[in-house]
């Protein structure tokens, strides 16, 4: 008897290591807090450093997405940019802000890199250089979101609504480091029809993409098509962090919030 | 017990110092960042990318000035130092990217 439960265990066993190696496993949903991290090891590593723990939540309140991925320059995949230590000693990159002269809300902001690093800088370093360390931040993530708006998903927060509310206010200019432009002339919105029938069609906003972005975070090099229609965008591409998936997969709400770019009303 | 604690003390001081020293070493420092105002490049740049926002409302004449003017910037930011070189490269790469972009797209819509 009992040699025959053994035979069916280990035939289940097969079974389930077969359907699990075939699908995967499921990846983990990160929380709220965690969404939009992203973790820097280009050098770190080398230099006997733990990686950089980099979030976005604490950025994005603070300043809009082109600030950083246009006038600072940081690159939209993560480890792309190859920041080096000695690049934001030089005042660029992370250097840019975290300079230790810029004040922010009446805080001085903490320099990120130096020339010269003595053994009590080790705490200045580990605000970054934070990975699989217990670093107290300034910034809690619960506290600051508890007057926001909140959605589903993501980090739990609708931040264009927040902005909207005056909740933040996300700065569009970096003193020295942006260029002073004119207000964007918005481009009107479109409709985009889903190949999935009963899909309701995406209603593309160009105001609200723009007001963060700009025009040239996107164009050409998340989206290339010039002509509408002429490139498919399919959700399989868009998952694996093709056009909309750049952001939409790791920073800006997730494709799990269908209705939020499917919102035409049917 | 005393001098053994001492020790460890004195040996993670000087790891902690030895990693901080090894995280900035390598590359040469330069300065500190250049004036912005002091350099015809910068001036150029500030320029020709401040318009980005209105690439759309451009002639295909006007578009095409513009990418020359990011063209005629390229060799001048090469020259510069590692760090700015992989900004400014970056940033003009976006920019010439757009104002192209809309060119081509104006061309499409004429066809």
């Amino acid at each position: 008897m009992n040699k025959k439960i053994f035979i069916a265990l280990a035939v289940i066993l097969v079974f389930c290591g077969q359907a699990l190696s075939q699908t995967g496993t499921k990846k983990k949903r990160p929380l709220p807090y965690e969404y939009g991290r992203v973790i820097i090891d280009n050098y770190s590593d080398k230099a006997d450093l733990a990686p950089v723990v980099f979030e976005h939540w604490i950025h994005r309140s603070k300043f809009t997405c082109r600030v950083c991925h246009v006038d600072v320059g940081f690159a939209m995949k993560a480890g792309a940019t190859g920041i080096r230590a000695a690049d934001n000693a030089r005042g660029y990159y992370c250097g840019a802000c975290h300079n230790g002269k810029m004040v922010a809300e009446g805080k001085t902001v903490f320099q990120s890199c130096s020339k010269k690093v003595t053994a009590e800088d080790a705490k200045r370093c580990e605000r970054c250089h934070s990975f699989g360390k217990k670093v107290a931040s300034d910034y809690d993530f619960f506290q600051f979101s508890q007057p926001l708006p909140k959605e589903r998903f993501g980090n739990g927060l609708d931040w264009e609504k927040s902005e909207e509310l005056g909740l933040i206010k996300p700065a569009s200019f970096l003193d020295g480091v942006s260029i002073q432009r004119k207000s964007l002339t918005v481009q009107k919105d479109f409709a985009l029809n889903p190949k999935v029938e009963g899909m309701p069609d995406i209603i593309f906003s160009h105001k609200k993409h723009t007001v963060w972005n700009g025009c040239e975070l996107c164009h050409p090099e998340i989206f290339m098509g010039v002509k509408r229609g002429t490139v498919r965008y399919s959700m399989v591409d868009i998952s694996e962090g093709k056009s909309c998936g750049v952001c939409h997969t790791t920073v800006a709400f997730p494709l799990a919030d269908c209705q939020r770019c499917h919102s035409k009303p049917v | 017990m005393f001098k053994a604690k001492i020790m460890a003390v004195l040996l993670f001081m000087g790891l902690v110092g030895l990693c901080g020293v090894r995280a900035i070493g390598g590359p040469h420092w330069s300065a500190s960042q250049a004036d912005p105002a002091q350099e015809a490049w910068r001036k150029e740049f500030d320029d020709v990318c401040s318009k980005t926002q209105d690439a759309m409302t451009f002639s295909q004449e006007e578009l095409t000035v513009l990418i020359r003017r990011c063209d005629d910037l390229l060799p001048q930011i090469e020259k510069l130092d590692e760090t700015r070189k992989k900004v400014y490269m970056g940033r003009l790469r976006m920019c010439r990217g757009l104002y192209a972009y809309v060119l081509d797209a104006k061309r499409n819509e004429k066809k």
